[in-house]
């Protein structure tokens, strides 16, 4: 299978103090379209620094990342910009919803940055709070909704646009166990009819219930990535 | 656009610190405008009587006179030629001979100014006209700061004493014949103004004058050998005192801006501060640094449009208000040296406002651009964490 993420001898080092810390050590790794993918490991092993590095956020210290055909360590700030724009959808464990903005208009914001035309638009965000099945609170704001909704609503932002990639950080981490189930299903189903590729950062075991493929990573490095296969699927 | 509908969002959902941001804002904005606009209705005023009862259209003067040198007046005249005098009778030019003396009132020694003026004269507002003699008295008419100065009233006698051409001294008395209000000083103080004829005998300066001043249909500019001085040329010293008077101003108000735009500035940091993780979101969803740092910019931007609204609202009536009743002057200065009147009508003109409104949303702009800079040198995954300084 063709991959759209390429990642070779990657190396992350942060400064710290007078020296430096080593935070992703020789990682590679490649993947196809389409995969339900987790990086799983104890809380440091570097899985928010490798997500945020796919996401052009963060740049390689060494080697290369290659996503969709962007050198990550080569693009501008306004390529990275238009990188994530258009083909990167990013879910946190915080939600970080706009709080002054309704639920429509975080959705749409996106879409906004791409100049998409309003009527277009229009039928995008509805589309997209249908798909997580938030149409009824489209005027609220976020302040007013429960953590699962909040998270539902930050899925339907980050999924909007139809992008290639997302980039999901712990996305379960504040969540009760029905919540973490709920948008769990709506993101395997999203997987699964939009064939949009799902990268995970948890240690979260309800999540490692859905993945297809489970990269371990300990102190920066990968000891282990194996495929599974998922003991729950959409719609069971 | 984007940024804009953002910004009203974001400020709105801001709360009380919004408000009072805007409330200062709006309060410097409309002191701007009111202070402004008593400064321009002062100087339009002063520059309006000043034609009308000094200089009319400009003036024509001896190539000698120095209106600030008395000791130049004993030479600085000159006889009509045919041409000006021809002028004078179509009421194109009115001639103002002058010369120094010495006022006796109540026994007191007293210089002053005589200044002699056609009693028929249209051209400036001066009651020329109540110039009329008395029991064969020669006439005089003085301001109502010189009658106050010297106790004078209409009626009363005054002896005045002089040096003719030839240096001869002679004395007389005189009666006044009317006290006019005006807000002139300089036709006002020190002076007396006597039937231009009696003056030119008393002198022995037939036909002759100091100065020409020149009336609307007045075309032509110098008469030798009379040199033409223009209105700006004799405002230019209300002119600067007035700009003088801008600036003094401006301390009050702007200081008053200041503290609205420091508001501004220490809102603007702390909104930073508390919103890293938006500030990372946004760049995640897909803005560039500058973008957002351009989110943030324009809510110091939304804030003065916010201020100049509210401005109007309750800006508006009151600054109308003023104009319509005036502003009395708590002490109507008479030693400022330029006129004023005891009520000021101020003038807000379109320029002003719109000045005004520039500056404000100009400054207000650049204050939250400074710390929003910041932004554009973020790491967005430090943003993200929370972990900005
Ligand atoms: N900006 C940074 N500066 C210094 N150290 C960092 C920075 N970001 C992450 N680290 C360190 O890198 C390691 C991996 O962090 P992270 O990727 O967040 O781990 P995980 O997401 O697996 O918990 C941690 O030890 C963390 O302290
Ligand atoms: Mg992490």
């Amino acid at each position: 299978m063709e991959s759209i993420i390429q990642i070779e001898k990657l190396t992350k080092r942060f400064p710290v103090g007078t020296g430096e810390f080593t935070a992703l050590k020789d990682i590679n790794l490649a993947f196809g379209k389409g995969e339900f993918t987790g990086f799983v490991g104890p809380s440091g092993s570097g899985k928010t620094t490798l997500l945020n590095i796919i996401g052009s956020l963060d740049t390689p210290t060494e080697g290369e990342v290659t996503v969709l055909g962007h050198s990550i360590a080569h693009l501008t700030h306004r390529q990275s910009a238009k990188l994530r724009n258009q083909h990167l959808g990013f879910i946190f464990q915080t939600y970080n919803l706009f709080p002054v903005y309704t639920v429509y208009e975080n959705v749409e914001f996106a879409l906004l940055l791409q100049q998409m035309p309003a009527a277009e638009r229009r039928k995008a965000v509805l589309d997209a709070l249908e798909w997580v099945g938030l149409t009824d609170k489209a005027h609220s704001r976020p302040a007013q909704l429960s953590g699962g909704e909040g998270q539902r609503v930050a899925i339907a932002r980050a999924m909007v646009k139809r992008p290639a990639i997302m980039l999901a950080d712990e996305p379960t981490a504040n969540l009760d166990s029905k919540n973490s189930h709920h948008i769990l299903q709506t993101m395997a189903q999203l997987n699964k009819e939009l064939k949009t590729t799902f990268l995970f950062a948890t240690h979260d075991e309800k999540v490692m219930a859905y993945l297809r493929r489970i990269i371990s990573l300990e102190d920066g490095r990968v000891v282990k990535d194996e495929a599974m296969t998922p003991q729950r699927q959409p719609g069971v | 656009m984007l940024a804009i509908k953002l910004a009203f969002k974001n400020i709105i959902g801001a709360g009380f610190r919004t408000f009072l941001n805007i409330a200062v804002l709006s309060f410097a904005f409309v002191v701007i405008i009111w202070h402004n606009g008593v400064i321009d209705g002062w100087n339009k005023q002063a520059r309006r009587d000043t034609i009308e009862w000094e200089i009319g259209r400009g003036q024509l003067w001896h190539p000698t006179f120095d209106p600030l040198d008395f000791l130049s007046y004993q030479d600085a005249h000159a006889p009509l030629s045919e041409t000006v005098q021809a002028l004078v009778e179509e009421g194109q030019l009115t001639p103002i001979l002058i010369a120094q003396a010495s006022a006796f009132p109540q026994g007191r020694m007293q210089g002053v100014i005589l200044k002699g003026i056609d009693p028929g004269q249209k051209i400036l507002k001066i009651p020329s006209g109540l110039l009329e003699a008395r029991n064969g008295q020669i006439p005089a008419l003085i301001g109502s700061r010189m009658a106050d100065d010297i106790r004078m009233k209409e009626g009363d006698q005054l002896l005045i004493r002089w040096r003719d051409k030839n240096g001869t001294f002679d004395a007389l008395e005189v009666i006044i014949a009317g006290v006019f209000d005006c807000n002139v000083p300089t036709i006002d103080g020190g002076q007396i103004w006597l039937p231009l004829e009696s003056l030119r005998q008393m002198l022995n300066m037939p036909g002759e004058a100091t100065l020409l001043v020149a009336g609307e249909n007045y075309t032509g500019g110098d008469a030798e050998p009379w040199v033409f001085r223009s209105q700006d040329y004799l405002l230019a010293d209300l002119d600067l005192i007035i700009q003088s008077k801008k600036g003094g101003g401006a301390i009050i108000y702007g200081l008053l801006l200041v503290i609205a735009l420091l508001a501004i500035f220490d809102t603007q940091v702390l909104s930073i501060f508390r919103r890293q993780k938006e500030i990372g979101t946004y760049i995640a969803l897909g803005m560039t640094r500058w973008q957002v740092v351009g989110i943030f910019t324009v809510e110091g931007s939304v804030y003065s449009i916010l201020a100049i609204l509210l401005g109007a609202l309750y800006g508006a009536p009151l600054l109308w208000y003023t104009a319509k009743v005036g502003w009395a002057l708590p002490a109507a200065s008479t030693d400022m040296g330029i006129s004023i009147a005891e009520r000021i009508y101020p003038v807000y003109g379109a320029g002003l406002i719109a000045a005004t409104i520039v500056l404000v949303v100009l400054a207000s702009t650049i204050v939250s651009f400074l710390p929003a800079r910041k932004i554009a040198r973020l790491n967005p995954t430090d943003a993200l964490k929370g972990k900005i300084q």
